[in-house]
């Protein structure tokens, strides 16, 4: 076997520090912040708290997670996730099958027609002026409709529905079988891991998305938690997010306030996470390996 | 289609039986129709909408009632300086981050290559990952926070050793720093998993027979496992110069403010300033088609390369 020599040792502890670095440059803006969410005011505007909470409390965080806008905002974001998941993953993978079939005319166009949206698109206002001209200014619609289809997605699912072997097909075609029935009986059945994976990229991606309820959604009642994220954290100005009065707000710790919602909002996904991390990786790998 | 020039016998054979196809298949046409309406209506109906970059657009008349202006709009473009500063920004945001971002990466996959202990490396990939997956609302909350300059733990620091407390977010000679900065933060990890995968699909064989030849480690990295991810790298170098004029636009819109437009505005965020911002729709749907037009450039020409170089299509 190989003899291990100084040099290499040297390079082990070379590549141990700096990956240490980078786990360490990646934790720590979040422990510090999730100290302060726990910490008294006093102690976070004087700058004393780092890695550790000082003055350890927690009614800072129970004020921000009872707060009536915010447990609004996760519900709206709840709802937006749960409803666009499901559409897009139906809508995706009702195209995906007949786009599998190279063989009927037409789907080559149609997937052509598909690919180019990938590379050339309306823009942002020529987006908002439809959306507008559809009436789905302050809707929730204008969230999860022109987002139904992600085409990447898409191309990933096709290419694993044109993976599949096309016997079974044939035998309940000889049956009598049409092909709804071998798409929901067959195919479907037989594709919960891409579907898994593609159902958490589409949840991810409406969890996250704060630039389009930025465009279409004004209203504070349906202000998903990324924009009433947004308007706490930027806003220097806490009271104009929250719902209080000004009498209560002289209570309100504005700089813990800000730290415990960016904690509050960041939890979700860290329970999430495990999945995230195991089907997303597989994802990206099918994607790129298919392209 | 292929079939087209069989002779004419065969045409008509062809045809009758593509007609077949199509009648013994009508309901996957029928399948297939909900996602032709999203297709026409949210993807191509908003590139029909382009064509107001050529009108004087009104919001009350619509598309039929706005005056045509011929190109007016894009000499506009052309004779301002603030698109100039913003073309500038874009530009100089997005080659940073290639140049420093995009190598990155691939360094990061050498070296969980060589760590030996499981625990250690799934640990690290686990930490690193995480970012990738937080919106950049919170981010930028989180950054925000840490690099106040009342009460954040690096002003903090820098006070600490004697300095000046910075104010990061409002700093023109800083703010492209801070973009370029925390677009890595967020993404260097999520970034080297194609690598990862890449130098995974080595054959151990070939890091063997390098070590009977007397190959140390750091000879095997640069001569097994660099050469074998090229044309990984290359392919994703290709992808990334395509997105050349996206600098990062939902990044910088929930970061930047009025202070530091003059280094930070970049053509996605201009477009939404100027459109939904000052009303100006038909100027914004200008720029935005110039953005678009260039990037479809730069993915068809990346493309030829990837087929020319690669021998590989990117779609």
């Amino acid at each position: 076997m190989y003899r291990r020599t100084a040099k290499d040792f040297a390079l082990d502890g070379l590549i141990y520090v700096v990956l240490v670095m980078m786990g360490l440059i990646t934790l720590l803006p979040f422990v510090n912040v999730f100290s302060k969410s726990i910490s008294e005011e006093w102690a976070i505007l004087a700058g004393q708290v780092g890695i550790f909470p000082v003055g350890f409390q927690l009614d800072t965080m129970k004020f921000v997670v009872t707060n009536s806008q915010f447990l609004n905002s996760l519900w709206i974001s709840v709802l937006i996730t749960v409803i666009g998941t499901l559409a897009s993953l139906l809508i995706t993978a009702l195209t995906a099958y007949p786009l599998s079939k190279r063989e009927l005319p037409g789907m080559g166009i149609v997937i052509v027609l598909f690919i180019f949206t990938m590379m050339f698109n309306g823009g942002i206002i020529p987006n908002y002026l439809l959306i507008r001209e559809l009436g789905l200014i302050n809707n929730l619609g204008s969230l999860i409709y022109p987002a139904l289809i992600s085409v990447f997605n898409l191309l990933v699912i096709k290419s694993y529905f044109e993976s599949l072997p096309t016997s079974l097909e044939e035998s309940a075609k000889l049956e009598g079988a049409n092909n709804f029935t071998i798409l929901f009986r067959i195919i479907l059945p037989l594709s919960g891991p891409v579907l898994a994976t593609i159902g958490l990229f589409y949840a991810v991606q409406f969890w996250n998305d704060y630039f389009h309820p930025m465009l279409y959604i004004n209203s504070s009642s349906l202000k998903p938690l990324q924009l009433y994220l947004q308007d706490i954290v930027m806003n220097a100005d806490t009271s104009s997010a929250l719902d209080k009065s000004a009498d209560d707000l002289m209570n309100v710790p504005a700089e813990g306030v800000r730290s415990a919602t960016v904690i509050a909002s960041t939890i979700p996904i860290l329970l999430v996470y495990p999945f995230l991390q195991k089907y997303f990786i597989k994802g990206v790998l099918i994607g790129s390996v298919k392209g | 289609m292929s079939k087209r020039n069989e002779g004419e016998g065969a045409l008509l054979g062809t045809g009758g039986r593509r007609w077949k196809l199509i009648r013994g298949n009508l309901d996957m046409y029928l399948l297939l129709i909900p996602g032709l309406i999203f297709l026409l209506l949210f993807k191509y109906t908003p590139m029909y909408g382009i064509i107001i970059a050529f009108q004087d657009f009104n919001i009350f008349g619509g598309i039929s009632g706005s005056e045509w202006v011929g190109t007016a709009q894009f000499e506009r473009l052309w004779h301002s300086d603030e698109f100039l500063q913003v073309l500038i920004n874009t530009l100089l945001i997005s080659l940073y981050k290639i140049t420093i971002l995009f190598p990155i990466p691939i360094v990061i996959a050498l070296m969980l290559n060589e760590v030996r202990r499981m625990f250690f490396k799934r640990t690290i990939q686990t930490i690193i990952y995480l970012p990738h997956f937080l919106s950049w609302v919170i981010i930028s909350g989180l950054f925000l926070n840490i690099l106040s300059p009342s009460g954040g733990i690096v002003n903090e620091i820098i006070r600490s050793f004697g300095g000046e407390p910075i104010s990061f977010f409002t700093d023109n000679g800083l703010f492209r720093s801070l973009v370029v900065f925390t677009a890595g933060w967020k993404e260097i990890g999520w970034n080297a998993i194609v690598f990862i995968a890449a130098i995974a699909g080595i054959e151990q064989e070939q890091y063997e027979a390098a070590a009977i030849d007397g190959a140390g480690r750091i000879r095997q990295m640069w001569s097994i496992s660099l050469p074998g991810m090229l044309p990984t790298i290359v392919l994703m170098f290709i992808l990334r110069i395509g997105s050349l004029l996206e600098a990062g636009t939902e990044q910088i819109l929930t970061m930047y403010n009025p202070l530091v437009y003059e280094s930070g505005d970049v053509i996605g965020t201009f477009v939404y300033r100027m459109g939904l911002g000052q009303q100006d729709y038909s100027f914004s749907t200008a720029v935005g088609l110039f953005n678009s037009a260039v990037g479809f450039l730069l993915i068809v020409i990346g493309n030829m390369l990837s087929r020319k170089f690669l021998n590989r299509s990117i779609w």
